[in-house]
């Protein structure tokens, strides 16, 4: 089935004229874009889609505002004329958050990347949300302090992505995903009014319990109730130490009873644990003279990695070697453990590491499928999901599986983000291999929520295939998400097309639902 | 689209040799993974009716197609135009898209030509792509950005897209045989060695053959001629014999940058013509673009033809150093830091020699920076973007100069003529200086250099005093 309730309805030649009438008003001619080059490269996010239907998600626009202000009359032009906006910050995300879908404007906000302010004592900095991590970090390090928000795409995704995706962090276990780390925003609300959203009405407070607690309505929304411009962000002391060991095991199960054992040591320094299944070893054995050459008994992995002053990490990675040794871990040794954990945010995707069934070297795009599950479900959801990758491959070389990595959520070990890397041969993705995609994309899911889990820990759930089981997953809170869209963004303007929203404004809805919850 | 082949029964009690992990190829496979049959017949290909971009798709689609796969888009925090702008249509990873759009048949040279311009061609995102990182050692591996923004605007020149400004620059440059760099004052061959008066360097002729000679890039050669004469009183006091090119003209290589390759092609031509008519089989360079020309152009444009031994000024410096030749001995009493020419640096590897040279001149306080960190670093001089773009290149040096001050310096060191100029100007601002590494060295030589160091450097020092590179001085 493809996805009910969306519509692909284009925004007309006169109103995009008109629009861009109205937003010569507000910002200069250099920050409105119009050439097929300024919106081709606004429509795509990595995440593999048919290239021959690029068109299709070719925004009419894209601006470039340098404020919370011109963001604001620019999304109040577009509720008023009823014009689709897209927020876009790094679009280096997977579930396309940052692709038009209909058209419309895409509100770029790289520009609003300006350290605002440095606050060393309560040890907060307010940024713009165009600002990427990296970046932000190296300013930061002159004074001794990070900002320890991790993303596999650290080197250029943006804060303003992070808020819009709730992002999740590698080393989240010690510091915190996205949602902790960032205490308050300033959001361009679907009808151009600003809101200031934190703990509280407080800039800097990072717990209060006064009112409802709306941040969290406000972050991992995939731009469809609005535009993060500018946030205040809690910083840590830029860690003394890091230790990041690498075991390798016989077996999966082996490196699987270890991790789990590792997150539930409660060791305060654990900044989390990546368990690398014997898919993605092999996956690994493609290239072993840039990855890990080893014997070929090492099947699975197990990295952890500790972070802070170096008397408490020595301490605690003492705890962790002996665990270990019970568990009858092989360390890989200094040098593969400290290079294989630096790069950790480059070897997600090589498209040279492509491969047919029979070794052919085949140039692929890398696509990651995720989700949140609870540590005694995942050796469950790792074999269904290579079956239903297992399945693809028996009908067609197109995808390839590249293994599974799971990584700790949390410092007690209760959740694991499980993902599994699959390359995807774009250059021959015709339709029919798409829909083949998009139906396992949903099996992929399904097995998630059937072993209790969420569809997604990190990326969002947003894309054709998974989105139809969102209503399942959440149950009557899907029907309160619709309240809330249709109550904060009247005319359907932010976003529109994602999270299956357009229900909100189709009357009683009860029976798509119903029927999208009983799928197989 | 339909499906080529029927999906086979497959027993489905029996595990199969998919439902089992494995490396594609091992020799050890089950060897049922070449019995599955493909039933995706693929996307019909396009027939692009234009000859030129069929055969440029042809020619790119998969090198970008492994960017554009890959998607992750590293590149983007370090691009120098990126920086300034923070404009996505003007970064690597979308001048490689647009290739894999044209392929589609969703854009064409003329949608695409103007965005090329905003490119210094330096480097740095090849570098930072995990594609060149990751895979670089196992399979031979580069992600090619400079090369397809090379090869986009020749294809834009071939198709009559131009870029006004670079058009008039290389009409110019074809009229003088050098590049403009002084604007509307006359440039030519008859004053192409003005820089070298008084040096008594021996000019090669077919009847004075020169083994080795001097080749003088068009911005050091005209605008900041105490480069050149620093080089050049450097290697003469260390007994390093070398002569001047009879008939030089630029080595075409910011022609060849901006397109204008039959142009780039033909100055190329007649420069190697005129070295084998001197028995000529050295070329010293001190000019980091040319150095890109000598060792990667030319070498494309003549093949096996082009055997000239190319050798880079600061690499000789360095060697003389640890011979012994050359002993710095005048303290200089500078606070630096060290620009790492993006060509040297990014494009070729070289920023060991440099800091040889500037840690053995007495006096000087170094404030390095790693040549990693300096990846991101750019003085926006190089890929043309000055002559169409000036403001962009304007942005991209004032934050170099900005990352300089952070060190507390009172000088930036370069060692590339062309980020000099832009370099210059942008340091004026924060009262930093900008010296070139020769012009230091030659300083500490106890060389009265002489030549300009250009309009800000020759103000900014002024005459007289040990420390003068500057014009007047003689």
């Amino acid at each position: 089935m493809t996805t009910t309730g969306t519509s692909t309805e284009r925004v007309s030649a006169d109103l995009v004229a008109r629009v861009i009438e109205r937003l010569r008003g507000v910002l200069r001619p250099d920050q409105i874009l119009t050439s097929k080059t300024d919106r081709y490269n606004r429509a795509r996010v990595p995440a593999p889609f048919p290239v021959h239907r690029w068109r299709e998600r070719v925004p009419d626009l894209a601006v470039l505002p340098e404020s919370t202000e011109e963001v604001a009359a620019v999304v109040a032009i577009a509720n008023e004329l009823k014009c689709p906006v897209v927020p876009r910050d790094g679009g280096t995300g997977l579930t396309d958050g940052a692709v038009p879908l209909r058209g419309g404007i895409v509100v770029d906000v790289k520009r609003m990347n300006q350290v605002h302010e440095l606050d060393l004592e309560n040890r907060t900095v307010t940024v713009g949300t165009g600002i990427n991590m990296l970046k932000l970090n190296e300013q930061l390090a002159t004074h001794g302090l990070i900002y320890p928000d991790d993303p596999a795409s650290y080197p250029c995704s943006l804060v303003g992505g992070r808020i819009g995706t709730s992002g999740w962090s590698l080393i989240g276990a010690r510091y915190g995903h996205t949602r902790d780390l960032v205490l308050s925003f300033d959001l361009v609300l679907p009808t151009g009014e600003i809101l200031h959203v934190g703990d509280g009405a407080g800039g800097k407070i990072s717990k209060s319990s006064s009112g409802y607690q709306l941040k969290h309505l406000f972050m991992g929304h995939q731009g469809t109730l609005g535009i993060a411009t500018k946030a205040t962000l809690k910083l840590y002391p830029k860690p003394e130490a890091e230790l990041s060991p690498f075991w390798a095991f016989d077996d999966y199960d082996a490196a699987y009873r270890f991790t789990g054992a590792l997150a539930r040591a409660g060791v305060a320094t654990f900044a989390g644990a990546v368990l690398f299944d014997e898919y993605k070893v092999a996956y690994l054995r493609r290239d072993d003279e840039a990855y890990i050459p080893q014997p070929a008994d090492v099947r699975a992995l197990t990295c952890a990695v500790l972070y802070g002053w170096e008397d408490e990490v020595r301490v605690g990675g003492k705890r962790l070697f002996r665990i270990a040794k019970e568990h009858g871990a092989r360390y890989l040794g200094d040098e593969i453990s400290e290079g294989d954990w630096a790069a950790r945010h480059d070897r997600y995707a090589t498209p040279l590491h492509g491969r047919t069934k029979t070794g052919q070297v085949v140039p692929m795009s890398w696509h990651c499928e995720d989700a949140a599950v609870n540590y005694t479900n995942v050796p469950a959801v790792t074999k269904a999901w290579h079956d239903i990758v297992a399945d693809l491959r028996r009908r067609t070389d197109v995808f390839d599986d590249w293994g599974m990595f799971a990584y700790t959520s949390a410092d007690t070990g209760v959740d694991y983000l499980t993902e599994i890397d699959v390359g995807i041969w774009e250059q021959r993705l015709d339709d029919d291999a798409w829909s083949m995609w998009v139906k396992a994309k949903r099996d992929i899911a399904a097995a998630a929520l059937a072993h209790g889990g969420s569809i997604s820990a990190c990326h969002g759930s947003c894309r054709e295939g998974e989105v139809d089981l969102v209503p399942r997953e959440l149950g009557r809170g899907f029907d309160v998400m619709l309240g809330v869209k249709r109550m904060l963004d009247p005319n359907n303007i932010m976003n529109p097309g994602k999270y299956l929203l357009d229900f909100a404004y189709q009357g009683d809805v009860s029976a798509q639902l119903a029927e999208l919850r009983n799928l197989p | 689209m339909t499906q080529v082949e029927p999906t086979p029964a497959r027993d489905a009690t029996r595990p199969d040799a998919l439902q089992r992990p494995f490396t594609p190829g091992a020799p050890s496979n089950d060897p049922e993974l070449e019995h599955y049959p493909e039933t995706v017949a693929g996307p019909v290909p396009l027939e692009l009716t234009d000859r030129r971009t069929a055969e440029f798709v042809e020619q790119w689609r998969n090198a970008s197609y492994n960017c554009y796969s890959s998607g992750h888009k590293f590149c983007r925090e370090v691009c120098p135009v990126m920086q300034v702008t923070r404009n996505e249509s003007w970064t690597p990873t979308a001048f490689h898209a647009n290739v894999v759009a044209m392929e589609k048949g969703e854009l064409e040279i003329a949608d695409i030509a103007e965005d090329y311009v905003n490119c210094t061609q330096c480097g740095a995102c090849e570098l930072r792509c995990p594609n060149t990182l990751f895979t670089g050692d196992f399979y031979r591996f580069r992600t090619r950005t400079v090369d397809v923004v090379k090869a986009v605007r020749a294809l834009a020149v071939e198709s009559g897209v131009h870029q006004p400004n670079w058009r008039t620059w290389n009409e110019r440059t074809n009229d003088r045989t050098h590049e403009p760099v002084l604007g509307e004052t006359e440039i030519s061959q008859e004053n192409v060695r003005n820089w070298a008066d008084g040096l008594d360097i021996p000019i090669a002729a077919p009847d004075r053959p020169s083994e080795t000679v001097l080749f003088v890039d068009c911005e050091a050669a005209f605008y900041r001629t105490a480069v050149p004469r620093a080089v050049a009183q450097i290697l003469q006091k260390a007994g390093y014999e070398f002569g001047l090119m009879g008939e030089q003209w630029c080595c075409g290589g910011p022609a060849a940058e901006m397109g204008y390759v039959d142009q780039a092609k033909r100055f190329a031509r007649h420069n190697l013509d005129n070295w084998r008519s001197t028995g000529t089989k050295r070329l010293l360079v001190l000019d980091p673009h040319d150095y890109i020309s000598f060792t990667e152009d030319y070498p494309k444009y003549f093949g096996a033809e082009f055997d000239i031994e190319v050798v880079l000024v600061v690499e000789v410096l360095a060697d003389l150093l640890a011979q012994g030749k050359l002993t710095p001995t005048v303290p200089v009493e500078r606070t630096i830091t060290y620009h790492d020419p993006c060509r040297l640096n990014k494009r070729k590897g070289i920023w060991q020699e440099p800091r040889r040279v500037l840690r053995s001149i007495p006096g000087l306080t170094f404030h390095d920076v790693d040549r990693v960190t300096q990846w991101s670093y750019c003085s926006g001089g190089g890929g043309g973007l000055p002559v169409e773009k000036p403001e962009l290149t304007a942005a991209i040096s004032e934050k170099r100069l900005g990352h300089a001050a952070e060190l507390g310096v009172d000088t930036l060191v370069s060692a590339c003529p062309w980020s000099e100029r832009p370099l210059s100007e942008a340091g004026d601002a924060k009262d930093i200086d900008v010296v070139d590494i020769h012009e230091l060295f030659a300083e500490s030589l106890g060389i009265t250099v002489g030549g300009s160091r250009g309009s800000v450097g020759d103000e900014r020092r002024g005459c007289g005093g040990g420390g003068c590179g500057g014009g007047g001085c003689s």
